[in-house]
């Protein structure tokens, strides 16, 4: 009987009530190329070292829980196989530009408020009144933001973006695309209130337009794109609210 | 207990993906488009000054180091509009209805078909 084919996993490991420091730990893990490095690491939170933490759910590129660094790129480990790195090592780190709870899991804290300040949702003030009917649609409205529309919230593009590694301000790929995405909604009256928020500081500015968010996006959001035509948008309004400071603002969509 | 760890960003940080390197490379190169721009202020200051400061700051460009200079410098130019072009889609999408004009065909449209238009007119005033 042949032997097992085995593979390294090199596994970033800090447990804050007793660890100073982040370390790594070496784990030998049975190779199968149906794998992906996900079921590596519950392989050996099953098997050999119940205290590895991680983040995961649907195994499917769905729920953006499994983020992680494999070998210093931004994945979904629940998408990267293990034939793709074959027989070398694989080194697995919690995604960077994050704060590390515990192993191999970040803080999401500073991202949801960002989420959060951008209002990803549709805003319009007769919300609840539906005596008109549905909010009608087009096929070529819904095209104008359905791409925006695909973010599953995986936070890869800020580990792979080196200005929200530095600047606090920025609002990040992930949640200006989402504003975008609204903005470009037909059905949205509140481009306004998400400008107030885009507008100020480095906010949207910070953005120089590396692109890498968009090369490691698993959905093809393309929050590059979005970000600079929301720059655009941003502009626009700028400067018309320093031409008419006592102005109407953006009335919106 | 230490609490949540924070990791700093190393300062090398554009030595850790290709793409950052691209990027860097992106934006080291508009330093040539500036000094372009800086050499056309000298040689319409120099115009400005008369017949002869002209020509001789036309014999100072023509020595081989400004010939060099120039080599680089168009090289870098180059490369920097390249690599903006092939931006332009992503930041200019054209919709059209449903779809969106390919990516090569609106990097056309909107940058290299100026681009050479432009161009055109230019060599064409200077050479006829």
């Amino acid at each position: 009987m042949p032997a097992e084919q085995t593979m390294t996993l090199e596994i970033f490991r800090y447990h804050p009530e007793t660890d100073s420091e982040p370390r790594f730990q070496a784990y030998e893990v049975p190779y199968d190329e149906d794998w992906v490095v996900l079921d590596a690491i519950n392989w050996i939170k099953d098997h050999v070292d119940g205290t590895l933490t991680h983040r995961w759910s649907c195994r499917m590129g769905v729920c953006g829980s499994c983020g992680m660094m494999v070998n210093g790129d931004p994945k979904l480990t629940c998408a990267a196989f293990l034939k793709d790195y074959y027989p070398r090592p694989v080194k697995v780190e919690p995604l960077v530009n994050f704060p590390v709870e515990r192993d191999l899991v970040v803080s999401l804290d500073g991202f949801m408020e960002k989420l959060e300040a951008v209002k990803p949702y549709i805003i319009r003030d007769d919300v609840n009144d539906t005596s008109g009917g549905e909010y009608l649609q087009s096929p070529a409205e819904l095209a104008r933001y359905k791409q925006y529309s695909m973010c599953i919230n995986c936070m890869l593009c800020y580990a792979a973006c080196p200005v929200a590694g530095h600047e606090d301000e920025f609002l990040g790929p992930a949640a200006l695309a989402l504003g975008h995405r609204y903005n470009r909604d037909s059905r949205d009256r509140g481009r306004a209130e998400r400008l107030d928020v885009m507008l100020a500081g480095e906010a949207i500015w910070g953005c120089t337009f590396v692109g890498e968010c968009t090369a490691v996006c698993p959905k093809h959001v393309d929050p590059a794109g979005a970000i600079q035509q929301a720059k655009a948008v941003a502009a626009q309004e700028y400067f018309r609210r320093f031409a008419m400071p006592r102005g109407a603002k953006d009335a919106g969509a | 207990m230490s609490g949540r760890l924070h990791r700093p960003q190393r300062w090398a940080w554009f030595l850790e993906r290709p793409g950052y390197l691209l990027f860097m490379a992106r934006e080291l190169t508009g330093f040539f488009v500036a000094g372009y721009l800086v050499v056309l202020l000298v040689t319409l200051g120099r115009l400005g000054g008369g017949e002869t400061a002209f020509a001789e700051w036309l014999q100072t460009l023509s020595t081989p180091g400004w010939t060099v200079a120039h080599a680089v410098a168009l090289a870098a130019s180059v490369w920097h509009s390249v690599t903006w072009f092939a931006a332009v889609p992503q930041a200019m999408p054209i919709q059209l209805g449903e779809k969106r004009l390919p990516a090569p065909l609106a990097a056309v449209v909107m940058g290299y078909g100026p681009w050479l238009t432009v161009t055109t007119i230019i060599v064409w005033g200077v050479l006829r």
